[in-house]
């Protein structure tokens, strides 16, 4: 029987995900002030990561949406904020997980925490609009709108938040990381991992509403409407 | 330009025939400045970070009233068909329909200030100028985004309901930027203190508005 190459890449990955979980439990140096609570960091910074490039990819494709009117652009937008709002919440939930420990409270209004919350809640609003248009091509244009705006939020977000004062951790600097050379080893296979299921995902999801489209485009169809 | 005015003079005038936007936003304004006395301890001096906070919540939760309304409105009788159907571009629209905004939330303005000075103190009343610039900027930044996102939820099914959960979000960091600022004119400090901050504000506007004018097309289109 034959693979399919999208059924490899499956694979790849979640052999990927064994060697990250290996590489942060058994490979990389437990940390010495805060304890093997920091390994949450590896997957942390790497949802980040991820979360960042769907909301990137959402503005790419919600201005290619605007300027070709396909829908397959609207597709791989709602693809990328569902996975990007799913990473947004890791990344919320694993940062409070570490911040109680180790800052010894859940939460605290710092740049990097407001921000993630309130691009949580921009993209959360993203969907609240989409459930409430009925027409495809509307929903598309408003979907892409919003997708636009609330990344070009995103720094200026940032920027107001510095108005309170930080607590959060810079690990990385501009030239230089203040790493063990093993926790950066680790941290780049996260990292690489993540890379790699956020492309399958977004693959995933852009093929599953491509082909619920299609159904309900059908149904329509039957149900003798003119398209 | 002409197309502007026209809509501009429309808006406002069928505001002075019956001032709901207006008369709703003060009203609202009024009953938020008695209900977040609520958080303050009885008796206590409120810092002008407070002072700052509560004064803007007010303001940015009672304008939603007249954000919704400015484009909801073209929608009854379908006017916006009509709107498009005319002579006048939709970046004239968009202008037009943001300048309405703005003159409306900042006659609103007018009311509520005067009342929370008149409520809470005018110890903090220092620098009208700097005040009135700050109330400017932050009206332009909201109504660039309220009238953009006004246009968009009165395309759907659930209406003027909806502004409120897209709009905050994305004018979170303007709030905060200006109770910020605000808050450092209540305690009288220098421009230079927080000037850099009043750059940011102007490029929210200028970055937003522009947005606007380049996404309503899309947006009324459909």
């Amino acid at each position: 029987m034959l693979i399919k190459k999208d059924q490899m890449v499956l694979i790849v990955a979640a052999l990927l995900f064994g060697v990250a979980i290996y590489t942060v439990f058994v490979y990389a140096p437990t940390e010495l002030v805060m304890g093997p609570i920091q390994k949450i960091f590896y997957f942390h910074l790497s949802s980040a990561l991820v979360a960042f490039l769907s909301f990137f990819t959402a503005f790419v494709s919600g201005i290619l949406y605007l300027i070709r009117k396909d829908l397959k652009w609207d597709v791989i937008g709602v693809a990328s904020v569902e996975i990007g709002l799913v990473f947004t919440t890791l990344v919320l939930i694993t940062g409070v997980l570490w911040g109680r420990p180790v800052w010894n409270t859940w939460w605290t209004w710092d740049p990097r925490l407001t921000t993630s919350l309130i691009l949580w809640f921009i993209y959360a609003s993203y969907f609240i609009l989409r459930s409430s248009v009925e027409r495809q091509d509307t929903r598309a244009v408003f979907c892409a709108v919003l997708a636009i705006v609330g990344f070009v939020d995103v720094p200026i977000v940032f920027l107001s938040a510095r108005l309170w004062r930080t607590i959060h951790p810079v690990v990385i600097r501009a030239g230089s990381i203040d790493m063990a050379p093993e926790m950066v080893t680790t941290l780049l296979v996260s990292l690489g991992t993540f890379t790699l299921l956020w492309a399958l995902l977004l693959y995933q999801r852009t093929r599953t509403l491509t082909l619920a489209c299609r159904v309900q485009n059908f149904e329509r169809q039957l149900d003798g409407e003119v398209l | 330009m002409s197309g502007f005015w026209l809509i501009l003079q429309k808006d406002l005038y069928a505001e002075f025939r019956r001032p709901e936007s207006v008369i709703g936003m003060v009203f609202f304004g009024f009953l938020l400045l008695v209900i977040l006395n609520l958080a303050i301890p009885l008796g206590s001096e409120i810092s002008p970070e407070t002072g700052a906070g509560i004064l803007w919540v007010t303001i940015t939760v009672s304008s939603i009233l007249g954000l919704s309304r400015t484009m909801s409105r073209e929608r009854e009788n379908r006017c916006m068909d009509g709107l498009l159907l005319s002579p006048v571009s939709v970046e004239a629209l968009f202008a037009a329909k943001m300048a309405v905004n703005v003159v409306l939330v900042l006659l609103a303005e007018c009311s509520i200030i005067p009342l929370f000075f008149i409520l809470y103190g005018d110890g903090f009343f220092t620098s009208l100028p700097m005040l009135v610039l700050v109330v400017v900027l932050a009206n332009v930044g909201f109504a660039a985004i309220g009238t953009l996102f006004s246009a968009i939820t009165a395309g759907t099914s659930r209406n003027e309901a909806l502004l409120p959960l897209l709009f905050y979000p994305l004018v979170i960091p303007l709030i905060s930027i200006t109770v910020k600022v605000t808050s450092m004119i209540f305690q009288g400090a220098a421009v230079a203190d927080y000037s850099s901050w009043l750059y940011v504000m102007i490029a929210y506007g200028c970055i937003f508005t522009g947005l606007g004018f380049l996404l309503l097309d899309h947006v009324v289109g459909e």
